[in-house]
This record gives structure tokens, sequence and C-alpha cells, in this order.
């Protein structure tokens, strides 16, 4: 899904490794072909993220990174980021949102500062 | 086949109970039972009267105390009777729940139940004084009977005790660590006493489900009234930094006195790595920075 | 019928099928500090151990309740016979089984060889073996029970009855007329309830297959579900989960296959206890393997550590050439006692 410059990845079920691996492979094609600045992760429906699955969501932030995109994981469940930590596993430099909502807003704050052309949605101050 | 059933329906009953009705006991128990409802009033008075004697159930008014006594002493007239406990649990449990928060003590339980039992043996040692050997039959059909009455009532209030210490306990825990929206977006979580590991895991899950709730984003922990955090508390207080930004909120931790900075350092934690400010007032403010501006990332390379 | 078995006395023994799980659960756990030859006496002693404790702990709960009511009429001559008839049922029992059955059932559960390398041992397959050992846990169910009640089944058909009914098989309970054989036999009628429980909603003992992708995800979630019918709480299971994915990602990787075993524990406290075993290479070094940083797949390196900061027990036994076993437990709750 796409709004604006900004890819945005939902996984609506439990991927296994298999699975996350070729996820991984077809977003950052997506990425490449649609020049996106940022993606978002919504990984809400996820209700385990073990250490393969933590490091391809690193790798994917890296690739992204690397072809000029920021990635925002968003919707990491309480239980699920209790269980990463324990694991000893984070998100490493990734950044993370509560929400998609909160994701989007993220990414606009960061575009807003770098001065981006264009971004999915207009930088907006809170009250 | 069912006609075999019929005749002894409660499974999980009791030898005791089979033989109480049928065998020779059987008769000698319903005569003693008789013997005891005859002179209930007697008997009812003297036991209250020990239990005076032996500064049991003080908290007690007189008129709740003859209420009670009289329940107890049907019911246990009654299993006596049945055999069947159930309904007697039923009532210890009950009087349990209304005496626990009294401030009644297990032993005052137990102890009128023995008086009562002592009170009931004596009159039937009155009754059967003169013939030893009907004395005996009585005797051997009546203890057996009469601890497991005791048994019980015991039981039955050791448990409803352990039910509402439990109680208490969650409801304890649940208000030693309260997270606290202090406006919209801001959570605090004040720690007060002693963490052990269960309770600091009790208060990251709190926190945890407390952050997708009220929104936040920015987090403010003070562990000004917590005076003892070990390896394993800081480890988990680290941990639960690290959980709170997965889900994107910043934690400001605030109160960290030198001696857990310390404990903070030795284990490996980088404390550069966390926010830190002296007191719960800059710690707000600090909050309030974060949230009144734009809350940045500023992690990521320029590439473009 | 059925009302009929149930009413039928049973003496107070508890369900064999705890006592067999948990003596096989203990002496996995320590097989890997016990000589290779000592593996069978030693499980008969564990055996005895369970079932002795097992005792000791009715037995310290009637003594509580009567020293709460301050009685002093336990009897400990009579606690202490049965105390020792139940210990040496068990041995018995093990006894009864053939050479090869019990061979089979001690390396499977105790060396945790699994059921592949068994069937080439054999020269048979691995279902046939898998079969074979839950015949060989039916039959020691029912040899159990027998030595405990001290019972010589009084006709030819007792012990094929009660095996039937042993091993849930609704069909050979047909063939051997097993409710037929209920009514007429008074000592397989007391015996055959803890059987019969067992056939009932009992299932508290997962075995999972590991090979594939998909397979770790089966576990998990076949884990999180079997955890979720204690009192765990959803960091709990989602943090059990994760522990599963990681073993069981172990288990892909460096074995090949290999099995789940998820296992609801009574005893000593209520919780959780996953085995994964595999016939794989090994991990030469385990203390290195334990070591934060340490990993053989280019990952993080926080695979075995990192389990076990998740659970509250781990334990890994691996020989090189031989395989890997994980044990591991999470209790139900730290709090009461």
């Amino acid at each position: 899904m796409r709004q604006g410059s900004t890819l945005i990845a939902s996984i609506h079920t439990a991927l296994d490794d298999s699975e996350l691996v070729r996820f991984e492979h077809d977003l950052v094609k997506q990425i490449g072909e649609h020049r996106s600045r940022g993606v978002i992760i919504d990984v809400a429906a996820l209700d385990v993220i073990d250490s393969f699955a933590a490091l391809t969501l690193r790798r994917i932030a890296d690739m992204a990174r690397l072809r000029g995109a920021l990635t925002v994981l968003v919707g990491i469940q309480p239980e699920v980021a209790f269980a990463m930590v324990r694991l000893g596993m984070g998100t490493g430099q990734i950044p993370t949102a509560l929400d998609l909502e909160e994701g989007v807003q993220l990414l606009a704050e960061v575009a807003a500062t770098r001065n981006f052309p264009s971004s999915g949605s207009q930088p907006q101050k809170r009250t | 086949m069912n006609d075999r059933t019929t005749d002894h329906q409660p499974v999980h009953a009791a030898p005791e109970h089979d033989s109480a009705r049928s065998g020779p006991s059987g008769h000698l128990l319903s005569q003693l039972v008789a013997h005891l409802r005859e002179h209930r009033t007697r008997l009812q008075e003297e036991w209250s009267q020990r239990i005076q004697q032996a500064h049991l159930l003080t908290a007690m008014t007189p008129q709740e105390m003859a209420a009670e006594t009289t329940s107890v002493y049907d019911n246990y007239v009654e299993v006596l009777e049945t055999g069947n406990v159930e309904a007697l649990q039923h009532y210890a449990r009950d009087l349990s729940e209304r005496i626990i928060p009294r401030g009644v003590e297990t032993h005052e339980v137990v102890g009128i139940v023995l008086l009562l039992r002592d009170v009931l043996a004596r009159s039937l040692f009155e009754k059967y004084q003169r013939d030893f050997s009907m004395l005996n039959e009585v005797l051997d059909a009546y203890e057996p009977a009469a601890n497991r009455i005791a048994n019980t009532v015991a039981v039955s209030f050791v448990d409803e005790r352990e039910r509402v210490i439990r109680q208490q306990q969650d409801a304890i825990r649940e208000l030693s660590t309260p997270v606290l929206p202090v406006r919209e977006r801001l959570l605090i979580l004040p720690i007060i006493g002693v963490l052990d590991s269960e309770r600091a895991k009790q208060l990251t899950e709190q926190l945890l489900s407390g952050i997708r709730k009220h929104r936040a984003k920015v987090v403010v922990i003070d562990i000004t009234g917590s005076p003892d955090v070990d390896e394993a508390v800081a480890n988990h207080l680290v941990q639960t930094v690290d959980a709170s930004r997965l889900m994107g909120a910043s934690v400001i931790i605030t109160g960290l006195s030198p001696k857990i900075a310390q404990t903070l350092v030795t284990i490996g934690v980088d404390l550069s790595k966390m926010n830190t400010i002296g007191d719960l007032q800059g710690g707000l403010e600090e909050a309030e920075r974060l949230l009144g501006y734009a809350v940045t990332r500023k992690e990521v390379d320029s590439t473009s | 019928m059925v009302r009929r078995i149930v009413h039928a006395r049973v003496g107070s023994h508890p369900a064999a099928e705890d006592l067999v799980q948990e003596t096989l659960t203990r002496v996995l756990a320590a097989s890997p500090t016990i000589e290779p030859g000592m593996l069978e006496p030693y499980a008969i002693v564990t055996a005895r151990n369970v079932v002795a404790s097992m005792w000791r702990d009715v037995d310290r709960k009637h003594r509580n309740q009567h020293r709460v009511v301050d009685l002093s009429t336990p009897d400990p001559p009579e606690t202490q016979v049965l105390l020792d008839e139940e210990q040496s049922a068990m041995a018995t029992a093990l006894a009864r089984l053939t050479e090869r059955e019990r061979r089979t059932l001690l390396d499977h559960e105790v060396k945790g060889t699994d059921t592949r390398t068994l069937a080439a041992r054999e020269g048979s397959t691995a279902g046939a073996v898998a079969a074979q050992l839950n015949r060989t846990r039916a039959r020691l169910r029912v040899e159990y029970l027998l030595a405990a009640a001290q019972i010589d089944p009084p006709t030819e058909q007792c012990r094929a009855v009660l095996m039937a009914l042993s091993s849930g098989d609704k069909r050979r309970q047909r063939e051997v007329h097993a409710a037929q054989h209920l009514l007429e036999c008074e000592p397989c009628a007391g015996l055959s309830q803890p059987l019969l429980e067992r056939g009932q909603p009992r299932d508290d003992r997962l075995t999972i297959p590991v090979t594939t992708d998909p397979d770790i995800v089966t576990a998990r979630g076949a884990a999180r579900e079997l955890a979720s019918r204690l009192a765990f709480g959803p960091t709990d299971l989602t943090v059990i989960a994760t522990a599963v994915s990681e073993v069981c990602r172990n288990i892909v990787r460096f074995a090949g296959t290999g099995e789940v075993v998820v296992n609801l524990l009574e005893v000593p406290r209520r919780g959780i206890q996953i085995v994964a075993r595999d016939g794989g290479p090994g991990i030469p070094d385990v203390e290195r393997a334990l070591d934060d940083g340490f990993s053989t797949y280019g990952g993080l390196g926080l695979g075995l550590p990192g389990v076990r900061r998740l659970m509250d027990e781990f334990a890994i036994a691996s020989e090189p050439g031989h395989g890997t076993t994980v044990t591991m437990t999470k209790w139900e709750k730290a709090d009461h006692e």
C-alpha cells in the first residue's frame, strides 16, 4: 500500500521464516521501484517477534536506508515488546511508533526537519 | 443396572458416611443425635459459657455470638446425622468470610469447634456412664465424626483466609504500581517500596499496556521512593525502558540515587543511553519539552 | 455401564499417567549426568522416588490438616506401608516390560534418542517405533496399576481389556468386548477408572514434529494454546511462544529434523515444560553457546541465552554427533509460596 512517497506494509498474520524472507525481498524491491522516502511496517498482527523476525525487520530497515528511505516500525504489542527485550532483541536503530497513525506522523516530522520535498501527509503540530 | 447406583449416589462420600448409616454405629449415631437435639438449649448454653471463659471470639457481640453458636450447633448435629459435610463446609466458609475481616484468628475458630466437641462428649459421658461398653461404642461412633467436623471447619476457615490474603496481596500490588496519566500522552510511574522481580515484572506489564491504553509518547519512571534496587531489578528497569521504546514511547527516569546509578553501571548499563534526570520536577519539564516540540529521532544519517 | 464404572470402588492411587510422565521427565532432566549403563536402574530408582515423593506430599497434607485442628492421630505405620507399595509398583511395572520394549522406551524418553534413530537401529520405520512406544506406555500404565493394586488378573481377558482401555483404542475395545468384561470383572472395573479418565480430555501433552519453517509457527502456536489452559497472563504466553520459536528454529537450522514435546505440569507446581530434541550434529561447546554473543549461523547470537532468560528453568544436553535436547520450564505463578 502506498501513500505519497511512503510505503505502508502491514503484516496480517503470523509468518514463518521463509515467508518473512519473501516479505523482505518483496518490500525491498518495492521500495526501489517506488523510490519511497518512508516505509512503515505494521506488525500489530504478530503475536511473536523472535530473533529471526527481529533480524529480518532490521535487515529491511538497513536496506531501505541504503536506498534512501526511513523505516518506522509500528504496532508492536506490549507482550511482544516484553518478550523481545527479554530475549535480548531490540530493533536496533529502527524508530518505532505506537500505531500506523503515529508512524505516519513520525515520518512527517522527520521529513519536515530534513526538508524532504514531499511526504504522505503534512507535518502537524500537536496541541 | 441403574438400581445398583441409586443406593450410593454421592460418589465422593467418605467411608465414614456409608458405615454411619448402615452399620450398628449408624443406629448409635441416630440415638446420639436425638440426645443432642433434646438437650440443645442446655448444651449450647454450656458451650457458650466455655467459649467466654476461654476468651475466644471476643471480637463478636453477645447477640452475634448467640446467633452463630446456634448455627454451628445445628450444623454440627446435622453432620452427625447425615454424615454429609457439604452444608457445614458452606456455612463455615460463609462464616469465615464474615469474621475474617474482624480479625478472628484460626486458633479461635478451631478452639470453639473443639470446645463444642468436648461439651458434647461430656454430655454423652454423663448419659452413658453407667453402661461402660455402651459408652465406648457411642464414643467410637462419635469421635471420628466429630474430628471430621473439626477438620472441615478448620480447613474451610484456612482456605477462606488464604483466599482473602491473596486478594489483599493482589490489591496491594495494584496499588503500589499505579500508572498515572498526567496529561495527554504522558504517563508517570512512581515506584514506591521494595521491588522484587515479580513486582518488577508486573510493573513492566502494567506500564506497557498503559502506554497502549493512553497512547503515551513519554513515560516518567520515578524511583525516588524505592530505596533498594538490586542487579536483577536494575536489569528489569533497563528492559522496561527498551520495551517502552519498542512501543514508541520515550522513557525518562528520575530520582536515580547514586547507589542505584552505581548498580546500573556495574551491570554494564550505558547510562548515557538512558534519559535520566535528577528529580521528578525536572523529569516532567523534560517530558513537556519532548511533547511540546516535535518528537524527532535523529539517528538517521542523511543519505539524500 | 459407565455409571457402574465410575461408581466402582477405586483405591486412592493417583492417575498412573502422572507418575509415568513425571518419572520419565525427571530421568530426562538428569540424563546428562548419568553413566550410559546406569540409565535403566536410575529410571527405576527415580520412579520410586517420584512415587514416594508423591505420597510424602499427600501425607504431609494430611498431617498439616491434623496439625490445624490439633489432632494427633495420623497413622504412620500404615502410611509407610502404602508408600512402600507404591514405590515397588513402578519398579515391578518396568520389570514386566519386555527387554526390547524397556530399552526402546528408556532410550527415547531418557536419552532423548528420536524415533528415526531408533527405527534405523531396529530396522523399522519411525512411525512404527512411535506406535510401539505408545503401546509400551499403555502397557506400563496397566502394569503399574496391577502392581499397585497387587492384583493378579483373574481371567485371560483382563490384560487385553485393560490394554485396550489404556491405549484408548476404541476399535480394539470393541473387539475384546471391553464393556462386557468390565461389568463382569470386579478388579478390572476398579482398575479401569484411572485409565478411562486418561482417555478423557486429559491431553495435557503434545508432541510436534519439527522439520520445516511452518512447523516452527505450528509448534509455538500449539505451546501457547496449551499454556493458555493454565493461569498464564498474555505476557507469559507470548514469552513461552517466543522461547519455543527459538528452540524450534535451532532444530530446523542445525539438525534438520526433531521434535518438541509440550507438557503441562502439576507437580511440583503448575507450569509448562517444553522439551525440544533432535538427532543432529550436537553442540560441541555448550558453555559457549550459552554465552551472549556467540552464534554459528550469523544471527545475533542471542538464541539460547535469550531463551534461558525467557524461561524459569532451562537445561541443555548435547553430545556431538548424537543431537541436542533442550528442556525448559515456565512456572505458572511465582507468588503463592
